[in-house]
């Protein structure tokens, strides 16, 4: 065992000539008598001891034996600088913490979020050659779906595209399913996705354990059977090795299980509803024909050295083939090609790098408050610089002694910055996680501690440089002579500056918080069209194996709904198949006895089915004619706008349509007209709706709404116990109130604005700790004056307005620099504000006079002081 | 003089060096003479430390030294022996006779931790 080659290599070059023989023979020779004992404590041992010597190299002290080799000094004048700097830090705790823990925070909070940048914009998917893989969409005609780009897929066309298509090594169609899972404990709904055959090779990522899907398994009668997420796999089977091959109950079917996919393998963040269990697709020949109805998600992987153009120009070429054989179906449907990392991370792009140049101002206002702390403790030493100096220090030689004792300071903060950043990051892991795709594999790796390395060797070198070059220029004989004391108005112009900085910088903070917080109020006072208070909501599914008929839906449904309603504190209670903001169908209508036209000059509707009560329950204005009864079929209630839209000024009640996508043929009647409602978002106009209502349906999904007079969540237990009292293995899911169902809508608002929020109150706080602390610096260096002053007959309110006058200054002038700084990043803002301008004059004044109330705040407590200056202590203190 | 008495003074760490050399006769070389210390006074010093220590009495001209013969179990490396010179036994007489002296009637005190 030899002693830890890497020490040897330190003392080698430290030590020179016979030293370096005479104490490596001796550390050697009492290493392998340690190392016998315990090697690890030798090598240890070894370590401490070569530290010791390469910190004071033998041939120093011993001129004699060997002439110091040139090139040490370097080295050892950096670990006498650092030792320096440790003692004196450890000298002045206070201040020490006071920058570690302002250097901390700074760092901290950039560090957690360029995590978040890392992982979700800057690493690889985790496919196997992730660059290739693209999702497909339809793009629907611009005269019925305008501004939407992306569309799912019909069947048939995508067989089609799969069949034509020659630039991609593999394409597969999916969708979600839910099913209904049997279990000892009771009803649970379980999420799945349905994948077509390729779909796993498509996305190369093999099975974890057992086998993916074979191409014969994605046809009706043999699709029986299931893959595991690894999640799915430990939740509910432990994680057991002997899974393959055992079976599961979904919707009363029994499925053979093959497979289990790996961890990483998360489709969750891909927008397949997929999470918990995979299988086969299997559609019959007649799913297969469907060409009009659009509903399903399509991966493909491009060959090696596709161009996204080049496969773009080949969909298009298809998608013109297609409009001219099937003009029906598609006139007007185009295709487009997404790349799966830009569609996984296209919409939170803007909002993570405007949140890193936000941070990335934090920083700077931590770097201007330590840089301030820095200078006022240089100046403090000025003595003790001044005799350095004297003692034939250089101007360089003090210039890097203070940057070493600055980088220490920011190498403590940066460590404490990234502890803290993974603290904050695992405590905000569930916001996170409905915030930012790919959350769940956000971790701190080696780009992101090269990040931590370099922005801390910036602070320190930021902050340390300014207050080092003043401090290392100060005029030798003053320093000496004066003893440190008339310290007032050496570097205020600097501090002055800083403040400036500071100021200026928490404006542009500020002002981003300002309006991303009146956007989110703006959203919150929208009128969604419903009132959200009080209304609770649950999804059921009914599972097609167990509900064949559909008299027994609707019994079903109409039981549950009795059930709901005679819960004590229930006042309405309803069914809609989509929530408003929950997405749901779209559909070409068509006036009764009118041909149907092409799809691209067909108007289009929301299509809402819905159960009486409905309407109450969600407070849905009935503007005139009747609402639904129960014993009404094939009747419909169509919204304000649905009314201008489709008829204009004629009255449309008893007037008939057909919706072609749903059922051909079919004419249902309209029977009154309802408010508009909000269906995606809350900054969209509303969209044209209709609401369907036929006793009798095979209509299995539902989201039951019930009003109440008790708060919405207290009787949830109650509602799902009345629903499982019809069938005690019928799962209830997504209980939640119609408030929260809002709020979901506005998690990207509320995540910028909570973030910037916490940016800007850390950067005002910061920038009140700077004024403040060189308020008190110069109060202290003008002591003197001030006494004179007061001698003098200056009264109490002259003093403490020449000091505020003092703090506001430097504060003003960072109010009107910061100003222009917001209105320029202004533009960068108008992306994602809502009912109000990113330069809103009104959010800009608050936010400066906000500024400038706390730096008065700051400035009171040196001001009080100053004015209690008793004129005889300043003078006699000389 | 003054300056030069106390120049011939002992430090504290000097005596423990010139009692190790003493005790180890014509085995004190530097690895000897710490592992001694670090034995005896329970002082876990570094070798820079002896041999800048051996380095400084030598300089007063308390000591000698000599290059031994390449061991193997040093990687064939040579050690460096030191011995008292005259002078340098006187020293470490007179910083004895000190604090024996000193310690006269105290040693129930002392010896009694």
């Amino acid at each position: 065992m030899a002693p830890p080659a890497l020490a040897v290599w330190l003392l080698k070059r430290r030590l020179s000539g016979d030293w370096l023989e005479f104490v490596l023979g001796d550390l050697e020779e009492e290493f392998h008598s340690r190392a016998a004992a315990s090697p690890s404590a030798a090598r240890r041992w070894f370590w401490r001891q070569a530290i010791r010597c390469a910190a004071r190299p033998l041939a120093h002290h011993a001129v004699r034996l060997t002439p110091a080799a040139s090139g040490d000094s370097n080295v050892s004048m950096i670990l006498s600088d650092l030792r320096y700097a440790f003692r004196t830090l450890s000298r002045a705790p206070a201040f020490a913490l006071a920058v570690v823990v302002v250097l901390a925070l700074g760092i901290g909070v950039n560090t957690a979020i360029f995590s978040i940048v890392n992982t979700v914009l800057l690493r690889p998917l985790p496919y196997e050659q992730s660059d290739r893989l693209v999702r497909l969409f339809h793009v629907p005609p611009q005269s019925t779906f305008p501004g939407i780009r992306r569309f799912s897929v019909s069947p048939a066309n995508f067989y089609d595209w799969q069949h034509d298509a020659r630039l991609f090594d593999g394409m597969a169609i999916y969708g979600g399913r839910q099913f209904a899972l049997a279990s000892s404990t009771g009803a649970e709904s379980v999420v799945a996705g349905a994948v077509g055959a390729g779909f796993f090779e498509v996305v190369g990522t093999p099975a974890a354990l057992g086998r993916v899907f074979s191409p014969d398994e994605d046809a009706p009668g043999h699709g029986r059977v299931a893959i595991l997420s690894d999640r799915f796999w430990r939740s509910h089977f432990g994680a057991a090795r002997d899974v393959v091959g055992r079976t599961i109950t979904l919707d009363a079917d029994a499925y053979t299980i093959v497979g289990v996919m790996p961890a990483r393998f998360s489709v969750l963040s891909w927008g397949a509803a997929a999470r918990d269990i995979w299988v086969p697709m299997a559609f019959t020949d007649k799913e297969r024909a469907v060409r009009d109805n659009h509903n399903d998600a399509v991966v493909a992987r491009l060959k090696p050295g596709v161009t996204i153009e080049r496969a773009q120009a080949e969909m298009n070429a298809i998608s013109q083939r297609l409009e001219r054989d099937y003009p029906q179906e598609n006139t007007g449907w185009g295709a487009t090609i997404v790349t799966l990392q830009e569609l996984i991370v296209g919409d939170i792009r803007t909002t993570l790098l405007m949140l890193l140049g936000a941070v990335g101002l934090v920083l700077l206002i931590a770097c201007a408050n330590v840089g301030n702390l820095l200078f006022a403790r240089g100046l403090g030493r000025r003595k003790e610089l001044a005799i350095r100096s004297a003692l034939g220090a250089g101007r360089g030689r003090v210039l890097q002694q203070l940057l070493t004792e600055s980088l220490v300071l920011a190498a403590a903060g940066g460590l404490a910055g990234l502890l803290l950043a993974r603290i904050s990051l695992s405590v905000a892991a569930t916001i996170l996680a409905d915030q930012v795709p790919r959350a769940d594999e956000i971790s701190i790796d080696a780009r992101v501690a090269l990040f931590v390395a370099g922005a801390t060797i910036l602070t320190g070198v930021l902050a340390g440089l300014m207050p080092a070059l003043r401090a290392g220029g100060a005029d030798l004989n003053d320093g000496l002579k004066e003893g440190g004391r008339h310290e007032g108005a050496v570097g205020i112009r600097t501090r002055r500056l800083l403040i400036v900085c500071e100021v200026a910088l928490s404006v542009v903070l500020l002002m981003g918080a300002g309006v991303m917080v009146r956007t989110l109020v703006a959203l919150r006072q929208v009128d969604a069209g419903v009132d959200t208070h009080n209304v609770l909501t649950m999804r059921v599914v009914l599972p097609e194996t167990r509900y064949r008929e559909a008299a027994q839906v609707g019994r079903f449904f109409d039981t549950a709904l009795a059930r709901i309603r005679a819960i004590p504190g229930v006042q309405f209670a309803g069914a809609i198949d989509n929530l408003p903001f929950q997405g749901g169908s779209v559909q070409p209508i068509v006036h009764e006895g009118a041909a149907e036209l092409l799809p691209r000059d067909q108007p289009t509707v929301a299509v809402r089915k819905i159960m009486s009560g409905y309407l109450q329950t969600l407070r849905v204005p009935l503007l005139r004619g009747r609402d639904i009864a129960e014993t009404d079929t094939n009747v419909m209630l169509v919204s304000r706008g649905a009314a201008k839209m489709l008829w204009g000024d004629v009255d449309p009640i008893g007037r008939r349509v057909t919706l072609p996508l749903e059922e051909k043929g079919v004419l249902k009647t309209v029977i009154g007209i309802v408010g508009d409602v909000k269906t995606d978002e809350l900054s969209q106009p509303p969209m044209a709706t209709v609401y369907e209502y036929r006793h009798e349906s095979e209509w299995r999904f539902r989201t039951l709404v019930a009003r109440t007079v008790v708060p919405p969540t207290s009787i949830s237990q109650a509602a799902t116990a009345a629903i499982q009292s019809i069938d005690p293995q019928q799962p209830v899911t997504n209980i939640q109130t119609m408030d929260d169902v809002v709020d979901q809508t506005l998690t990207s608002q509320r995540f910028s604005a909570l973030v910037l929020g916490l940016f800007a109150t850390l950067a005002l706080a910061l920038a009140s700790v700077g004024i403040y602390s060189v308020l008190s610096y110069i109060v202290r260096g003008r002591t003197r004056e001030i006494g004179i002053r007061t001698a003098l007959g200056a009264r109490m309110f002259d003093v403490l307005r020449m000091v505020i006058s003092e703090g506001m200054w430097p504060t003003l002038v960072g109010i009107a620099v910061g100003t222009v700084g917001a209105l320029g990043s202004a533009k960068l803002l108008e992306k994602v504000v809502f009912g109000v301008s990113a330069s809103d004059p009104l959010t800009l004044a608050a936010v400066g006079g906000t500024l400038a109330a706390v730096a008065l705040l700051a400035s009171l407590v040196p001001a009080y002081r100053a004015s209690r200056i008793d004129p005889l202590d300043a003078l006699r203190a000389d | 003089m003054w300056s030069k008495q106390s120049n011939q003074a002992l430090g504290d760490f000097e005596q423990l060096v010139l009692l190790g050399v003493l005790r180890l006769g014509d085995d004190a070389y530097g690895a000897a003479i710490r592992q001694e210390i670090h034995n005896r006074s329970g002082r876990d010093v570094s070798i820079n430390a002896v041999y800048t220590t051996l380095e400084r009495l030598q300089g007063k001209g308390f000591l000698r030294s000599w290059a031994g013969e390449p061991t193997p179990q040093r990687g064939g490396r040579r050690r460096k022996f030191y011995a008292l010179r005259p002078s340098g036994e006187a020293a470490l007489r007179q910083a004895y006779r000190a604090i024996t002296a000193m310690a006269g009637g105290l040693e129930a005190r002392l010896g009694a931790k």
